[in-house]
């Protein structure tokens, strides 16, 4: 330690108090800081620690080093090695007791003055002192003091000569003599006492590394390098020891003590400090001179002596605890990893080396990860906004609601998720118009519609193809309103098909939006309602909504301006009335309004400003094409929406795809997009007529949806997915997976017995239900051989379960109720797979219930044990 | 969940119905520090492999012991087998996706990528060492692509820990062919030269691309889109358009590892600075942080970021002996 540059120390027993000492010693006691102000006088050092200066000592002048004495009882005391040799025992702060009045003051005088290099407290015999000084002649260069050695003058003047030249007053504190002498004819740079044993030292002396044994001072173990700085034992291998030279740190191992085991990288700036972390194994800290940065060496495997040849394995890291240089730090005793470091000019930073942490997540959307030695788990707070949500939890809650499954009416499917995505709202709507066309057209005469259906799954692009076809279909009508004389309607029996997918008009062909109209003035949706009126021409209906809306519960009393606007309105070219409203109407806040503006204000046949504005629905946007464009307009506008949808992604754009492959490409790009193969999944198998389940990507789909069901141990939705699937999808039934063979023939006896009705293989068609032969089936159809027994009832199986509760076991005519379903589970086959033990599922489950031996004698199989899966309960059970 | 660390041993934890997580197993695994953990897909019953520094990987296996109900808190594991070809240090071991059956691939510090195959899954103790992938670089970790779609090959990444300066790729990826029935090397992320710590394949969940995050001196996440294989020639390998979406260093040090969450929505990541950083991309495909926290769980003062995410403390009475090299969530999830 050179005088200008502060050292740092840690109190050994004192958690909170720590020294910082350049000319003086200065004591700092740490707070934890609550609040984000500092009490006077106090110092920050990291965001929840202060510190504050305690006590100053500046009694003892040229310190070169100074070492806290190891126990905890005397406290605050500690050896300060001078630059003349002496080493004297100080205090900082503390009430003089008993016990430290003795020592306070005293000194250690060498024979010749020369600089103390290091200092070293012996930790098990703690009176004795190792003090390393520099060379001078052939004198000792190592010295151990005994601080207890009270009458040191006494002794040593019945002993020696006395060449104590101090005065005589402070001669009962000067000790002259120490207790050994080592190290003749050299000098000492660095001390550590061995863990080991309590009488061996480690020197760091000039040009080589010695082993001081204090049985037989007249032995030692040396070493010839230039690492002699800053040796250190690992604290918790006492073999290991390390030390530095310029920029290297070098580690040994003193049971081969020949060379180091490990020489670690060089650094371009000589080292100042090395330090074995207390609390952690292997981890050593150094710091260079003018650098911010301490390295860490994390060395869990340096290579032991015997005959082991692997390369060490060190991760080395480096932190950088503040920006300035760092003269020195000090780990923590007993905090885990912390440390403080301390700048040349005086500033402190309490630091802790963060281990690294290694994480993962769970499927249930919470991340544990491991820091230093705690484990933590981190799970999304439930009061996050849905739009924040990550998929992954809106999946989740959405396969608990049942989304998707509601096959009914399929447009509540997006109140099942929730209802706040527009785009899934207009999605479910598509599919159920779609899927209602579709019924309807099925329902009527064949001929009319038919090749229709087919069309409806293909999305209104196709439609509006197929329509191009049929130019005939093309009547061009003036408005029966006096006013829009000037504006062109097209009607095509596809166009109003196409008007039908987008909800405007019920099916038929009357093309009457009164009942669209009445739904969204149920739904407040008030702006959207007139803008369809206005689209249909009929103004009047529009400000009558927009009336009614102003009026309504909550109403926006600006709808009734806008009603008045509207009221104005005038087909003459030049009117104030077209200016201002096509200037203004571009400050409206909402698109549809924006929208009607843009149609009243357009020029015929063009209509940009509605077609194009993108917060207008597609569904709307589309069906306004659908009346007021041509059919090489309509063609072109359909299909530049349509790539743009697909481009984006855009579950609106289903409405003009259709369930067709260009659905799925559009589907595509939303699951690239979101990841939501729930929505895909069921989204895709309502187009199951048609082979867009084929498509090797919905199949992908399914398959995660259904992977990440399972993930979440909702057994029971994959399960309800699956029949869901099935029903929409014949040919994704499942084979049966499990056969009863008989044990003579080894033919199924499936298909005759009631125990096992796979995959809805249907009861009636085997004539099982209520059958009285239903009991009778206990042999093999094939062999007739008997079926093996149960093993509880040891009756053979195909009989049904004898105790079944309630008073089912009376009669087989209850079997038509409820019960029926329960009754015929328990008469299920089951047996284990280990040791083919089995016998009906209601008494062996029963069985299991108390034991947990397989229920035939001197079988010790533990069968329910063996699926650790089956103990397990379904997540969607613990969570309702 | 399972854990491991540098004292040899691997933990197993348990929850229970209350959210508590409980130590049912820890056992000494290795005669080294283990790197990593990690579980099988439960369809392979409770098996779980670790990796280690004295050269070996091992497979665990629970079984039913002869414990009765009354010691149901410990469960029992038995190793099934020890991989012990490598000649340096296991650094990281991953099971396949479980369409590809029960396969399992190392990695060690000499460079080499070992895939072994179970072909008998009820029989734990053999495995065959199927292919042996040389990377010339020193490998820290792997990653499987989880695609199970037929429209991707098998495919894996590699990431090293080299930190010699010179320019050489530090992620490679290889695919599986199926014509020459061996993995080539596919691709290499020319712009990652520094030394990579970890990496991860997003879940893909039916997605047309393969999303890799990898953890270097930053956080950097790669989007790999497959080209057509029509545009390839047929057999060949194929080729991918890469493009880094997003790059962060918010870590200001470090990055040690990173995980996707189920849906590879959510990536987390761990640094140097003792923070566990959450990112998450929005509609327009932009990836931002969207929580910080400490390693030891509190929320990062003053960050202007609202947390979603909500730290609790899972055991805080958790003792474990040394550092944790490595965790694996994830355990009997159907």
């Amino acid at each position: 330690m050179s005088g200008s540059k502060p050292d740092i120390l840690w109190a050994p027993h004192h958690v909170d108090r720590f020294v910082v000492c350049d000319s003086e010693l200065s004591l700092y006691h740490i707070d934890s800081a609550v609040s984000s102000e500092l009490k006077a006088g106090s110092l920050r050092l990291s965001e929840e620690t202060t510190a504050t200066l305690l006590s100053i000592n500046s009694d003892t002048p040229y310190m070169k080093c100074v070492a806290w004495y190891p126990k905890y009882d005397p406290e605050c005391l500690l050896a300060v090695g001078q630059a003349n040799g002496r080493v004297v025992l100080t205090s900082l702060g503390q009430d003089h007791n008993s016990k430290s009045k003795d020592l306070i003051g005293k000194e250690f005088v060498p024979k010749h003055a020369r600089q103390c290099n290091t200092l070293a407290w012996n930790p098990l015999d703690s009176n004795w002192l190792a003090a390393g000084l520099d060379k001078h002649r052939a004198d000792f260069s190592v010295l151990i003091w005994d601080i207890s050695s009270k009458y040191a003058p006494e002794t040593a003047v019945a002993t020696e000569k006395v060449r104590l030249s101090a005065g005589d007053a402070e001669a009962g504190l000067v000790v002259t003599k120490p207790l050994y002498e080592l190290g003749q004819n050299d000098a000492c740079l660095s001390l550590c006492w061995l863990p080991r044993d309590q009488k061996l030292l480690l020197a760091g002396m000039h040009r080589n590394l010695a082993i001081f044994d204090l049985r037989n001072t007249s032995q030692k173990i040396f070493v010839n390098t230039k690492a002699v700085q800053g040796v250190t034992v690992d604290p918790y291998f006492h073999d290991r020891v390390a030390s530095f030279y310029e920029g290297q740190v070098a580690i040994w191992d003193l049971r081969k003590f020949e060379k180091p085991v490990l020489t670690l990288t060089e650094q371009p700036k000589p080292l100042t400090k090395v330090a074995w972390c207390p609390t952690r194994t292997g981890l050593l800290a150094t710091l260079t001179r003018d650098s911010n940065i301490i390295r860490l060496y994390d060395m869990q495997h340096t290579p032991t002596p015997i005959g082991d040849e692997t390369e060490p394995t060190i991760i080395e890291r480096s932190v950088q605890p503040c920006d300035n240089y760092i003269a020195s730090f000090a780990w923590h005793p007993t905090s885990q990893n912390r440390m403080v470091v301390v700048t040349p000019n005086r500033t402190m930073s309490d630091f802790t080396v963060f281990e690294r942490i290694s994480l993962a997540w769970s499927p249930v959307t919470s991340l544990m990860w491991a820091c230093g030695r705690h484990l933590y788990e981190c799970t999304e707070e439930g009061k996050a906004s849905s739009l924040e949500k990550d998929i992954a939890t809106k999946m989740r809650l959405r396969a608990l609601s049942r989304y998707g499954l509601d096959t009914e009416q399929v447009w509540r499917n997006h109140l099942l998720a929730g209802n706040e995505d527009p785009q899934l709202k207009s999605l479910w709507y598509t599919l159920h118009y779609i899927l209602y066309f579709f019924q309807y057209t099925e329902d009527m005469d064949q001929k009319l519609t038919g090749n229709k259906g087919p069309l409806v799954y293909a999305g209104i692009k196709s439609i509006v193809k197929s329509s191009l076809g049929t130019t005939e279909n093309l009547r061009h009508s003036r408005s029966g309103s006096d006013r829009q004389a000037d504006i062109i309607q097209y009607l095509s029996e596809e166009r109003s098909l196409a008007l039908q997918l987008c909800g405007w008009i019920k099916k038929g062909t009357d093309l009457d939006v009164e009942p669209f109209l009445n739904s969204l003035e149920q739904e407040g949706d008030w702006e959207r309602a007139a803008a369809v009126a206005l689209f249909n021409l009929d103004i009047r209906r529009a400000i009558q909504i927009l009336n009614k809306g102003a009026s309504s519960g909550k109403g926006d009393l600006n709808l009734n301006v806008v009603a008045m606007a509207l009221s104005g309105y005038t087909d003459e070219k030049n009117s104030l009335w077209r200016e201002m409203c096509s200037t203004l109407r571009l400050q409206l806040n909402n698109p549809y309004l924006c929208a009607m503006f843009a149609f009243l204000t357009s020029e015929s046949g063009s209509y940009d400003g509605v077609l194009y504005e993108n917060n207008v629905a597609v569904r709307d946007r589309v069906a306004f094409a659908c009346k007021f464009l041509n059919d090489a307009q309509l063609n072109r506008f359909i299909e530049k929406l349509t790539n743009e949808m697909k481009e984006a992604g855009n579950l609106e754009g289903i409405l003009l795809t259709g369930l067709t492959k260009d659905g799925v490409d559009l589907m595509e790009s939303y699951v690239d997009r979101t990841g939501d193969v729930q929505t895909a999944s069921y989204c895709m198998l309502q187009g199951s007529p048609s082979d867009v389940l084929k498509d090797e990507r919905v199949q992908y789909w399914i398959e995660n949806y259904r992977n990440l069901l399972d993930a979440w141990r909702f057994w029971h939705k994959r399960a309800e997915f699956d029949i869901h699937r099935s029903k929409l999808d014949p040919s994704s039934k499942p084979l049966a997976q499990v056969f009863v063979s008989c044990n003579f023939c080894g033919k199924s006896i499936s298909y005759s017995c009631s125990a096992i009705p796979h995959q809805g293989r249907g009861f009636s068609q085997y004539g099982v239900s209520g059958s009285p032969t239903k009991s009778k089936v206990t042999s093999c159809p094939g062999c007739r051989k008997p079926l093996p027994r149960c093993a509880l009832c040891l009756i053979n199986m195909g009989t049904p379960v004898s105790s079944c509760p309630g008073g089912s076991k009376s009669d087989e005519k209850v079997d038509l109720s409820k019960d029926k379903k329960l009754a015929q589970f328990n008469n299920w086959f089951t047996w284990c797979h280990n040791c083919r033990h089995g016998g009906h599922a209601g008494h062996m489950l029963s069985w299991f219930r108390d034991h947990t031996e397989c229920p035939v004698s001197a079988c010790s199989c533990k069968c329910m044990q063996l699926d650790t899966t089956g103990n397990l309960v379904p997540a969607e059970t613990v969570q309702a | 969940m399972a854990t491991c660390s540098s004292d040899q041993s691997v933990k197993v934890w348990d929850k229970s119905e209350n959210g508590d997580w409980h130590c049912t197993a820890s056992w000494k695994t290795h005669s080294g520090s283990v790197w990593r953990v990690t579980w099988a897909h439960p369809e392979f019953g409770q098996v779980l492999a670790s990796c280690s520094f004295d050269r070996t990987a091992a497979v665990w296996e629970e079984i039913v012991g002869e414990s009765n109900d009354k010691l149901r808190g410990q469960s029992h594991w038995v190793k099934r087998t020890t991989l012990v070809d490598s000649r340096t240090s296991v650094t990281d071991v991953k099971f396949a996706p479980k369409h590809m059956g029960l396969m399992l691939a190392t990695c060690s510090a000499d460079g080499v990528v070992r895939i072994y195959e179970a072909p008998d899954v009820m029989n734990l103790s053999q495995w065959s060492l199927q292919h042996e992938i040389s990377c010339k670089l020193s490998c820290s970790c792997i990653s499987w692509n989880p695609s199970s779609s037929r429209a991707h090959s098998p495919m894996i990444a590699v990431g090293s820990d080299d930190n010699s300066p010179n320019i050489l790729a530090k992620v490679q990826i290889y695919e599986y062919n199926e014509n020459t029935r061996k993995y080539a090397k596919a691709e290499a992320l020319m712009t990652v030269t520094d030394p990579v710590h970890d990496i991860a394949f997003a879940p893909n969940l039916g997605r047309s691309f393969h999303i890799l995050a990898v953890a270097t001196k930053d956080v950097r996440i790669f989007t790999l889109k497959p080209l057509r294989k029509e545009l390839t020639s047929s057999g060949g390998l194929t080729k991918f358009e890469i493009h880094i979406v997003a790059q962060f260093d918010n870590h200001n040090s470090q990055v040690w590892r990173v995980s996707w969450n189920i849906t590879g929505t959510v990536l987390a990541s761990s640094g140097d600075d003792g923070c566990v950083r959450l990112w998450k991309a929005n509609y327009m495909d932009n990836w931002k942080c969207t929580g910080i926290l400490k390693g030891n769980g509190s929320p990062v003062n003053g960050s202007s970021q609202q947390g979603i995410f909500n730290a609790s403390l899972g055991s805080a009475n958790t003792s474990l002996q040394n550092s944790l090299n490595g965790s694996s969530a994830s355990r009997k999830q159907s």
